[in-house]
């Protein structure tokens, strides 16, 4: 059986990290703003094609793109 | 005016000079020069001794980070150790390397280590594809090997880095099409606060998992190991990265330090060329008003 976040196009990665979001945002205000400050991530990153920097892309959105192709892919 | 008027002739004296004129105002645009010039330096040193307190409260927090990202790392390798997991040999497969770097320099030669050690791996393998974390690694490495680059990150080492960030990373190098034979993580290791060496750790690949001779001590469903893999991947890089963190950190306190010493030193030199200057100068005029003096008494 495939678990549901698989389904979904998630990697076990994202799967951990939407669960660890969840649990965070779950805390006490004081402890929550302290707990959301270690899941912050404000990534670039860039392809390189043939020694050739491509464009510099926002790495959490490229992701989430990436997984909803990788979920229509899959279900379909 | 006196001094000027009496100078040319006493220079005539002192100094086999061509142009006595030209060195009058030089002697006194040095005098300028060096006040500026110490304060420039004062301003200097202020900068890079505030940047040393920064870089060592920053170094507190980081070497924190990186005892429990250490924990993280060494737990999830339990796991390969006891499976007696090995590299592949792979036969045509390419490998891959990951090389945590950050985006802030001043900070010694931590980065340009690695772009050595990388360049001296890339000489044995030339085919190996690279990941780049950071910005310093990706401009150097950018230049000699362009060809090898598969993906660059940037915007890591503003603050300690996070779980978040290694396993946004970690996802978007599972997500490269090309299948690699082995993934290694290359780190700046913090052996002491003065001295690290960049290391490299593997992140094995599935085949190397399910090939590892001691794999059938494990029970375990179908696709586990998959993410047993993306999670050995996020956990080995975050510890790479909380490492290397560390390391960058006490990279630049040192060099802020040795950067606010060097400061000092110069401002000492210049201070004392600055006083005998000004006294040289004051001498000079004293003896032109005597010189003067005792000209217009004589007469």
């Amino acid at each position: 059986m495939v678990a549901a976040w698989k389904a979904a196009g998630l990697t076990y990665n994202r799967y951990l990290a939407v669960a660890a979001r969840v649990v965070r945002r779950s805390l006490k205000e004081d402890l929550r703003l302290q707990a959301e400050r270690r899941g912050e991530m404000d990534l670039r990153f860039a392809k390189w094609e043939a020694g050739k920097q491509g464009e510099n892309k926002n790495l959490a959105s490229a992701n989430e793109a990436a997984m909803a192709e990788a979920a229509g892919s899959s279900s379909s | 005016m006196l001094s000027r008027a009496a100078r040319p002739a006493l220079r005539a004296a002192t100094a086999a000079s061509a142009r006595p004129v030209a060195l009058q105002t030089a002697n006194y645009a040095t005098l300028k020069e060096i006040e500026g010039r110490l304060k420039s330096i004062r301003n200097i040193e202020k900068i890079t001794k505030t940047m040393k307190i920064v870089a060592s409260t920053k170094l507190t927090r980081a070497q924190k980070a990186m005892r429990e990202s250490r924990s993280y790392g060494q737990t999830s390798n339990t796991v390969f150790e006891k499976a007696e997991t090995k590299p592949l040999e792979g036969e045509g497969k390419k490998d891959l390397l990951i090389i945590c770097s950050s985006d802030k320099g001043l900070c010694g030669g931590i980065h340009s280590g690695m772009t050595r050690r990388t360049r001296a791996l890339l000489v044995d393998h030339p085919d190996t594809d690279l990941v780049i974390v950071g910005e310093k690694c990706k401009a150097q490495l950018g230049r000699s090997s362009a060809k090898n680059v598969q993906l660059s990150f940037a915007g890591i080492g503003k603050d300690v880095p996070t779980f978040a960030d290694a396993q946004a990373i970690a996802d978007q190098i599972v997500l490269l099409p090309t299948d690699y034979a082995s993934v290694s993580i290359m780190y700046n290791k913090f052996l002491n606060a003065q001295s690290y060496e960049p290391v490299t750790v593997p992140a094995y690949s599935e085949e190397a998992i399910t090939e590892s001779p001691n794999i059938a001590e494990f029970e375990m469903d179908d696709g586990v190991l998959e993410n047993l893999r993306e999670y050995s991947l996020a956990n080995s890089l975050y510890w790479a990265l909380a490492e290397g963190h560390a390391c960058e950190q006490s990279a630049r306190r040192n060099a802020m330090d040795n950067a606010s010493k060097n400061a000092g030193d110069m401002i000492s030199r210049y201070q004392i060329v600055y006083n005998r200057t000004r006294q040289a100068v004051i001498t000079g005029e004293l003896v032109e008003i005597i010189t003067g003096a005792t000209a217009s008494e004589d007469m």
